[in-house]
């Protein structure tokens, strides 16, 4: 630990600053935009449905959810009745699925399922677009830059900054203030989400662009179903939501609400 | 770049600012050109080509069939023929330079082919149902949309053109439930909100007309609530309410009709609301003018209601 009010001073070659610091934020950053690039190249969009069937079975839920959300803003009693007792029962008769047939039967494995496959295929390559350059790089500064001091910072800090601040250098004397290259490469790989989002646009604009036109619908694109679920279960858990449903309309009493608010000069 | 800006104002019916745009389309695509080849021609913004997608629609509409052509150019290669929406529009320049009926069946076919390799494309599901439409076969275009709901019923869009083929087929109640559909889609939407009022107001003339009178007076006032200066919700409810006054119903019965004094009210409020804003629209002309002929309506009415007070 540094006595207090005296000042630790390190003499450092200024040569550190053009071949570790420099280096390091550099390669961080190039590595950043690449890997943006390269997820987006490998990016690969969500699968629309194949078949009308399969269509229905992803959005036959969203409906009950509309109705439950909506409902008391468009329906009087009779329609509403009409709608939710149509919709509990082919949620409840399995109507809505894709194959009625195989209702009851667990779901399809994951792994030999093709369309989980896939699913699980795009969140494996997003990982390993995160996992090797990071492996790569820090064992690159691991090989050739470890246990530099290469940066003093200029204000104090608590020495709980240490173990953050000064991986690497096993010193225990030395200042929080000093900063190893190893601990540079995490700030870096922190802190630059920022820089990426100056460089590159708005975070994921390159991202959403590929899509915008596949997107000619939105909602005929959205899949409220995880890979792996169950469509029976979540259709009987809805038609039970939509059971106990209680009715009101705000259309009741509209009348008088008009002509409270917007015309008060007319009573 | 003002004009492209005023692209995404475009509203469907407005037939002005749509001549407007695609006179300049040869000023746009020209200067894009220029800048954009095709090696680069990734780098537009997603806007951008909303905007000449915009364009394209609004060349169709006025007759510039060459401009149309080359923005769908642009789009197909940015997008690659095989996109669904490059697609849908593709087959809606086939259809609107299609010369006689026999190259509209042509297309129809066209459009059967592709479905039957991807029988989820929606822009081409569509395109088909309005093709139908435009045939005259008004049955076999609802049979259509009817498949396209039961695969996708959370589409407005599909509901609405529903409930407009059911209102031409004379269908009332029918209309009435695509539109209430639709409404569940979006339920703040003040033009579905005064469409649906309309169809209920024209189904009032019905031995069950006072309820749906009640309705259709209910569904206005709910659109003018949502939006405080449209002018079609002012107009319906004049009528809808001045509709109710005529009837004669019992209004004890019927709870959530309103009762008499409520519509004499309702009734009074709409005609001085659109008085007003028929005065200060007519002011502003050249603002208001792709809605003049709704103004021009709204007038005549006035004038009606005054005659007969």
């Amino acid at each position: 630990m540094a006595f207090q009010g005296t000042e630790q001073t390190i003499l450092r070659d200024p040569a550190l600053f053009y071949w570790i610091l420099f280096p390091i934020s550099v390669v961080m950053i190039l590595t950043g935009i690449l890997r943006h690039y390269a997820t987006v190249l490998m990016n690969t969009p969500p699968k629309p449905p194949g078949t009308l069937a399969e269509s229905r079975e992803r959005h036959a839920l969203l409906r009950g959810v509309n109705l439950r959300n909506h409902g008391v803003a468009v329906l009087d009693r009779e329609s509403f009745e009409m709608r939710k007792n149509y919709l509990i029962t082919g949620f409840r008769n399995g109507s809505f699925l894709k194959d009625p047939n195989n209702r009851g039967q667990p779901p399809a494995n994951p792994m030999t399922d093709p369309a989980g496959m896939e699913q699980m295929m795009g969140m494996l390559k997003g990982n390993m677009m995160m996992m090797i350059p990071q492996t790569l790089i820090m064992s690159w500064i691991n090989a050739f830059f470890s246990g530099f001091v290469i940066l003093k910072l200029p204000f104090p800090l608590t020495i709980r900054f240490k173990s953050m601040l000064q991986s690497g250098v096993m010193t225990r004397d030395l200042d929080v203030k000093w900063v190893s290259s190893l601990s540079w490469y995490f700030l870096n790989l922190m802190g630059l989400q920022s820089v990426f989002g100056f460089i590159l646009g708005s975070d994921n604009a390159a991202n959403q662009m590929a899509q915008q036109m596949g997107m000619a619908n939105p909602a005929a694109m959205m899949n409220p179903m995880q890979p792996g679920q169950d469509p029976d279960k979540m259709f009987l858990s809805e038609a039970e939501n939509l059971e106990v449903m209680e009715h009101f309309c705000i259309l009741d009493g509209v009348e008088e609400r008009v002509l409270r608010n917007f015309a008060p000069e007319v009573n | 770049m003002g004009a492209l800006v005023d692209a995404r104002e475009i509203n469907g019916s407005d037939l002005i600012a749509a001549l407007r745009l695609s006179q300049q389309a040869p000023g746009l695509l020209g200067n894009g050109s220029k800048n954009t080849t095709p090696s680069s021609s990734s780098t537009g913004t997603a806007e951008e080509y909303g905007q000449i997608e915009q364009l394209f629609l609004a060349c169709l509409r006025t007759g510039d069939d060459q401009s149309a052509q080359a923005c769908l150019d642009r789009l197909s290669l940015r997008f690659g023929p095989s996109n669904e929406r490059v697609m849908g529009l593709q087959g809606l320049y086939q259809e609107a330079t299609a010369k006689d009926r026999s190259a509209l069946e042509k297309c129809l076919k066209g459009y059967e082919n592709i479905l039957s390799e991807n029988p989820v494309n929606v822009p081409i599901l569509k395109r088909r149902v309005a093709l139908l439409r435009s045939l005259n076969r008004t049955s076999d275009a609802i049979a259509a949309l009817i498949q396209l709901l039961d695969a996708i019923p959370t589409d407005a869009e599909a509901w609405c053109e529903l409930a407009d083929l059911y209102q031409a087929e004379g269908l009332g109640a029918q209309a009435i439930f695509s539109l209430e559909e639709a409404l569940l889609i979006a339920p703040n939407a003040w033009n579905i909100h005064a469409r649906l009022g309309e169809i209920l107001y024209v189904g009032a003339s019905s031995p069950d007309g006072a309820r749906l009178a009640g309705k259709s007076v209910q569904h206005f006032c709910r659109s003018i609530e949502l939006c405080d200066d449209y002018l079609r919700g002012f107009y319906g409810l004049a009528l809808a309410s001045s509709r109710l006054l005529n009837t004669d119903y019992e209004s004890p019965s019927d709870s959530t009709a309103p009762s008499k004094q409520t519509a004499e009210r309702l009734h009074r409020f709409a005609l001085q609301r659109l008085r007003d804003i028929v005065q200060s629209r007519a002011v502003d002309d050249q603002h208001w003018a792709s809605s003049r002929s709704e103004l021009i309506a709204a007038q005549a009415l006035l004038n009606r209601f005054e005659q007969t007070p």
